[in-house]
């Protein structure tokens, strides 16, 4: 391609980024005083990334049979939502300083290779299952797919931003087709409180505070903390502070294609991947994907009845940790 | 089959055509209510602090359930999504499952609006039912299952909702075999131990009994007989030609003493009455203590209602009789305290029978498990 344009004539869609949830990102964080100074390991617990889908292949086996959600989801779109959550401040909005940021946080992305794979990567299928009630067939038995193709339609992976910001926090993010719902959404989780006043029972209902960043659908923001119950005597119960996009705004956001497109034309390239961006998103992904690929790895992908939250072997990945999957 | 029986619109609202199409519809209803409010400049609040999973296996139930959840609203609103199973459709009838919702108004005056979403199963839907419930619910808040009747420990939509599932309320009340199902319930707190919370409505409904049975002990002078107890009955309401006979909740008042006390069950003898129950239980100092489980007619109260509790004990050479008796009027009942048959002290107080809506909306309120509840639960099946 370049030896017709030049990079800065080059506009690469990923239509994630055209989201408007996902431009709010930014604008969330560097536009608030008050979430920046606990966006870091002193207070974050962990964060949680999921892509879910409820569709299966459909009429795209021919694409997905090569690609898996690897190479579908995981190396554009959930890495580019990882990027933007966990990168530096930018020192101003435009494409340069923007994406020169992008690019820094994907070059502290530790890779995963060799023996790491197993225990921070989880590759899944789907086999037959339901979903909202209606039967839907496995993906081996999808038109055009091979009765034994170990292409995954569920990734799972544990993350770590080698960076000052970063260091120790580990970042789970899955993503799947024929998961129960589709939602895309960030989670960060915080720390618990450092010592605690309140018995057991009082705080039986109290979850870890979290931040919710739903993109789609019923795109909004979250809070989640720990509340009273009006009774006798202290209960504590979780409870979500709210801000729901669609009610505040009352009107529809832009298509983000429609976004994209606007954008090109007027020469703004703060939201198109930079090639060097693209360049780190493969350096990360190729030897997953690799490892996947060698004869040491003969299992294949784990099977997970369609319309459940993927294998369990995805759930042991975390779960080792002491932490678990958000019910989204 | 035909269609079967059509379900009413205007209670459940109009039928939508999946989640997506579902959540849109409740986003449109929000959204005409906010702009409705505004005109009438008065905020109104999307509130929601839990997902409530009510099943039910008859429409009747199902509504009863629905308008309990409207009652709670204020109290807890929620997400609520009442799953209908139509175990009534027969085979060949097509497996479906079809959605309703409805955004209806708690309280008029501070328009405080909740989420009522009917999922209806027709034909034997159980391999695919919790497929249609997951995608409901709203994240990160606490699932309580309400299950009316009895839960089927092998049927795999009851699994597959308990393992969403933060607390399961049901009611032995409604259990059609008790003696069956308690043990399985027993099993099911086991199991549930750390991972979700159990409870019995019929248990909530001990409360008052259980107030007035421990308030006899806080007197100095006679606490000293809960050592010395001898026997126990209970009594548990039925009807004239006693059919239905339904003693879990005087079974549970029996293992709660049992599980307080350290008691030990010796052996289930036969009953001298049709429908009574009686044990041999081992104090802990080894004594015999006969426990007896009787039912009785009485006007005005539920099947299985506890109809009064009488605890003898002996300490000190002294025999003592704590009795608890509801008055004819069922709302009020009298404790009695005698001493070498003489009586001591005798109190008429309010009997609380809260209804439904008070039994599920206290029961909302608390998440974790119910230690004391699954301590009674568990002695009782060793006893019965």
């Amino acid at each position: 391609m370049h030896t017709v344009f030049r990079e800065d004539e080059v506009f690469r869609i990923d239509h994630y980024l055209g989201k408007e949830t996902v431009q709010n990102i930014l604008v969330m964080r560097f536009s608030n005083g008050i979430f920046e100074p606990i966006w870091n390991r002193q207070y974050v617990d962990h964060v949680q990334i999921t892509v879910a889908e409820t569709i299966g292949v459909g009429e795209r086996a021919g694409y997905y049979e090569q690609a898996g959600a690897m190479r579908d989801i995981v190396q554009n779109h959930l890495l580019q939502l990882l990027a933007l959550v966990s990168m530096e401040p930018p020192a101003a909005f435009d494409d340069k300083a923007v994406r020169d940021e992008k690019v820094k946080v994907m070059r502290a992305l530790r890779r995963i290779a060799g023996e790491d794979l197993s225990m921070n990567a989880v590759r899944g299928q789907y086999t037959r299952g339901f979903i909202e009630g209606t039967p839907v067939p496995g993906y081996r038995e999808e038109p055009g797919v091979a009765t034994d193709s170990r292409t995954d339609t569920y990734v799972a992976l544990k993350l770590w931003v080698d960076n000052w910001r970063w260091e120790g926090i580990p970042f789970y993010v899955r993503t799947g087709k024929r998961l129960p719902k589709q939602s895309t959404e960030i989670a960060i989780q915080f720390r618990a409180a450092p010592h605690q006043l309140f018995s057991r029972d009082a705080l039986a209902g109290l979850e870890p505070n979290a931040l919710v960043l739903r993109i789609q659908p019923d795109e909004g923001i979250s809070l989640r903390f720990g509340a009273k119950v009006p009774v006798q005597g202290i209960r504590i119960r979780a409870v979500n502070m709210d801000f729901d996009y669609g009610a505040s705004f009352m009107v529809d956001a832009p298509d983000a294609y429609e976004t994209l497109i606007l954008d090109a034309l007027r020469g703004d390239a703060t939201l198109f991947t930079r090639h060097d961006e693209v360049d780190q998103q493969w350096a990360f992904v190729d030897p997953i994907i690799k490892g996947w690929a060698s004869s040491d790895s003969a299992e294949g992908p784990a099977l997970y009845e369609a319309g459940t939250w993927g294998p369990t072997e995805a759930d042991a990945l975390i779960e080792r940790d002491g932490r678990k999957w958000r019910k989204a | 089959m035909a269609e079967g029986v059509a379900i009413d619109t205007t209670f459940w609202g109009t039928r939508q055509g999946g989640v997506a199409a579902l959540e849109r519809e409740l986003t449109r209803l929000r959204r005409a209510q906010s702009a409705h409010a505004r005109e009438l400049g008065r905020p109104i609040a999307r509130a929601s602090v839990l997902n409530l999973i009510v099943y039910a296996d008859r429409e009747e139930h199902a509504r009863r359930a629905a308008r309990s959840i409207a009652d709670l609203a204020l109290r807890h609103p929620s997400r609520a999504i009442v799953v209908l199973a139509d175990r009534s459709a027969r085979d060949g009838t097509e497996k479906r499952i079809e959605m309703h919702c409805r955004l209806p108004i708690a309280d008029g005056a501070r328009l405080v609006c909740y989420e009522q979403i009917l999922v209806r199963a027709r034909g034997d839907a159980d391999d695919r039912l919790a497929s249609a419930v997951i995608p409901l619910l709203v994240p990160d808040l606490p699932v309580f299952l309400w299950w009316t009747g009895t839960p089927p420990l092998g049927s795999r939509s009851f699994g597959d909702l308990l393992r969403l599932t933060d607390r399961l309320v049901v009611d032995s009340a409604d259990f059609a075999r008790p003696e069956l199902t308690l043990p399985v319930i027993a099993r099911i707190s086991d199991e549930a131990r750390g991972r979700f919370g159990l409870t019995d409505l019929n248990w909530t409904r001990l409360t008052p009994w259980r107030e007035i049975a421990t308030a006899f002990f806080d007197v100095p002078a006679w606490r000293l007989f809960l050592d010395g107890v001898t026997g126990v009955s209970v009594g548990f309401a039925v009807d004239m030609d006693g059919r239905d006979i339904h003693p879990s909740q005087a079974l549970l008042f029996v293992g709660w003493l049992a599980s307080r006390l350290g008691w030990r069950p010796l052996e289930a003898l036969a009953p001298s009455e049709a429908g009574g129950l009686l044990f041999a239980i081992a104090r802990p100092d080894g004594a015999r203590i006969m426990v007896r489980v009787r039912p009785r007619f009485e006007r005005g109260l539920d099947e299985g209602d506890v109809s009064g509790i009488r605890i003898k004990a002996t300490a000190a050479r002294q025999l003592a009789e704590f009795a608890v008796k509801r008055q004819p009027d069922p709302r009020h009942q009298t404790a009695t305290v005698l001493l070498d048959g003489e009586r001591r002290w005798e109190r008429t107080m309010p009997l609380p029978s809260p209804a439904i809506v008070e039994l599920i909306g206290e029961e909302l309120s608390i998440l974790g498990s119910d230690r004391t509840y699954e301590a009674a639960l568990g002695a009782l099946v060793e006893l019965a």
